[in-house]
């Protein structure tokens, strides 16, 4: 009797282990693909670590390394100008996609009716998944122009003749920008504020609000009081995630901002570079000292969009132990 | 609907005693909710822009030879582009669908606490590695051996589109009432095939929806294969050579000196937006089916 039941329970487990093992695999392989991918990139870089620190390469500006006939590298390469292009367009795009964002999905949340905010939600939400090779050939032959003439033409002749941060000659403008990179950047991100600050809005339990509108608060109030503070850790996770997002595109930077890696450009209205699109060049003539440099940004680009990505995890793990389930 | 509401109550109590800080409040309540509605209209103006330029500049160059010829024929086409998209999208959809979904379900319903906090990190980790370190990736890892082709694209776009389909498998496996896992069990019916019979039956939507949105992002994704698979004017379709893609062609053309070329780039940017369109409009069919679930 012992016998048959045992057989039977394992003639029933003979699927179970199997299938557990080929999920597991799954997920495994795909851990390894991304270990794989941040070995392998930072496996390339060796070569340039052995003539320059990366303390040098992070900080220096610069893009060059030879091989002298007695093998001797000589190397001078500096992420700085592509890391000060990164930075500055991400917080150009952050700092117009937050605020708008922001307000957008507290529309869509508290102000809008219904027939408006079914649609407009979509709308929105299509702007995401707009291939950003799309918004790129958009912004060169449309938008970037027209920024050129009305938005930095204005500021280059005005406040432009004081700081020099924001100086341009208006009778000869660049044809391409740092700011007009961040504006693209800020189009293109503003869709991922508003969708997850929309999601975190709604979660804001409604009770929270009828004892504001019970005291008499106006509709502003009660968003200014209760429904900002209550999201505000969800509403940073959704600009950071948005900022992870913005270091990382390649193809609509690349189209716009006029990939000068010489030097870090005096003005905002100068051609510049940054992380993601200098990595898409210059790979026709490279030598292995230039990949190895190539790879370096991607170390120093992985590395900065992980520890974005970890921060993001943390920030859901904590507001879902706050609110008891839910994100 | 509301805000209306708001404003009428609000001249209704006007007529009360009214100090002048309640009129001050009326009236930052009135500017902010000017503010949030032009927040909102901000938000969708690039839509709008991009939509009328990219039709307005593309439709002048669609027609049926433009779809068909490769680019060496005259009229030029992009018949070659859009099948090495299709054909690089297909085949890394066949890779990171399985493995998507087989680490979706793993994660969900075998993995202990502590693994499924690990495989949550690893999924936001590679949803967010930026997709130019994909294509560097190939590029050190692949190219060298096999040069540049299609199969290199495939194999970057393949770590995009997992963790998409990934975190959709999981996500839409948790709605899944426990109920059902139970009943099917208490029936008898062992782990594995509670799984597969019941659990992803019932979530089928939710998971193809996530192979969807691979899809579109595998379709859109440019700057990998400018690492990989570059581009070519060949119409073999061959994964061993450089294989052309709507994106790259879309890239390339729009840097051009010819205007034949930007307006044809614009042409491809159209018919690119459509399909993204298309697949959008399509995941959100299927979202609204599977809240019902």
């Amino acid at each position: 009797m012992a016998t048959t039941k045992h057989s039977y329970s394992r003639s029933k487990l003979s699927g179970e282990l199997p299938f557990r093992a080929i999920t597991l695999g799954a997920f495994v392989l795909a851990a390894a693909l991304l270990f794989a991918l941040f070995v392998i990139i930072f496996e390339k870089t060796f070569v340039l670590w052995s003539v320059e620190s990366p303390l040098t390469f992070l900080l220096s500006s610069g893009w060059s390394g030879t091989v002298s006939d007695a093998g001797v590298l000589t190397a001078a390469y500096g992420a700085w100008p592509a890391i000060f292009g990164t930075l500055i367009t991400s917080l150009i795009g952050i700092a117009i996609a937050a605020p708008v964002g922001i307000f957008a999905a507290v529309y869509l949340v508290e102000l809008a009716p219904r027939w408006v905010a079914a649609p407009l939600t979509f709308l929105v939400e299509i702007v995401a998944a707009i291939p950003s090779v799309v918004i790129g050939l958009w912004a060169l032959g449309d938008l970037s122009p027209r920024l050129r003439d009305s938005v930095e033409w204005w500021v280059a002749s005005t406040i432009g003749q004081v700081l020099p941060i924001l100086s341009e000659d208006p009778q000869q403008p660049s044809p391409t920008s740092i700011f007009r990179a961040g504006v693209v950047l800020a189009i293109m991100v503003t869709p991922m504020v508003a969708a997850v600050s929309r999601e975190v809005i709604r979660s804001v339990p409604q009770s929270l609000r009828e004892g504001l509108v019970g005291m008499g608060a106006t509709k502003w109030e009660t968003i200014r009081l209760v429904i900002l503070p209550t999201a505000r850790i969800g509403l940073f996770g959704a600009v950071l995630l948005a900022f992870g997002r913005a270091i990382g595109e390649t193809i609509a930077v690349r189209l716009v901002i006029g990939m000068d890696n010489v030097e870090v450009p005096k003005s905002l209205f100068k051609s510049g570079t940054a992380l993601a699109p200098q990595i898409s060049v210059g790979f026709a003539e490279a030598t292995a000292l230039d990949l190895g440099a190539i790879g370096a940004l991607g170390v120093v680009l992985f590395l900065v969009s992980f520890v974005i990505s970890a921060l993001v995890r943390v920030l859901v793990w904590r507001s879902a132990r706050n609110l008891g389930g839910g994100r | 609907m509301k805000s209306k509401s708001g404003l009428k109550s609000a001249d209704v109590s006007f007529s009360l005693d009214l100090t002048e800080r309640d009129v001050n409040r009326r009236r930052v309540n009135r500017v902010m909710t000017r503010v949030i509605q032009l927040s909102a209209l901000l938000a969708v103006i690039p839509l709008i822009g991009i939509v009328l330029v990219v039709a307005s500049n593309g439709l002048p160059g669609l027609s049926l030879e433009f779809l068909t010829n490769s680019p060496t024929d005259q009229p030029r086409g992009i018949l070659n582009a859009i099948q090495g998209s299709l054909i690089m999208t297909f085949v890394a959809l066949l890779a990171s669908a399985p493995i998507g979904i087989g680490g979706g379900i793993y994660l969900h319903e075998y993995a202990s606490e502590r693994t499924m906090r690990v495989g949550e990190l690893v999924i936001d980790v590679m949803l967010g590695v930026p997709s130019i370190l994909a294509g560097l990736f190939a590029y050190f890892a692949l190219v060298p051996i096999i040069g540049h082709s299609g199969w290199a694209a495939a194999i970057s776009l393949t770590v995009l589109m997992i963790p998409v389909v990934m975190r959709t498998t999981q996500e839409v496996l948790r709605l899944v009432p426990v109920g059902l896992r139970e009943a099917s069990l208490a029936l008898g019916v062992p782990r594995w095939k509670t799984t597969i019979f019941i659990t992803c039956r019932t979530a089928i939507s939710g998971i193809l929806t996530g192979i969807v949105l691979a899809i579109s992002r595998g379709l859109g994704e440019t700057a990998p294969l400018l690492l990989t698979s570059q581009s070519s004017n060949d119409t073999v379709l061959d994964l061993g050579s450089r294989m052309n893609s709507m994106t790259v062609t879309i890239f390339t053309w729009a840097g051009s000196p010819d205007p034949q070329f930007v307006t044809q780039a614009w042409t491809t940017a159209l018919v690119l937006f459509t399909m993204a369109l298309v697949l959008n409009v399509l995941v959100r069919f299927k979202t609204i089916n599977s809240r019902v679930l």
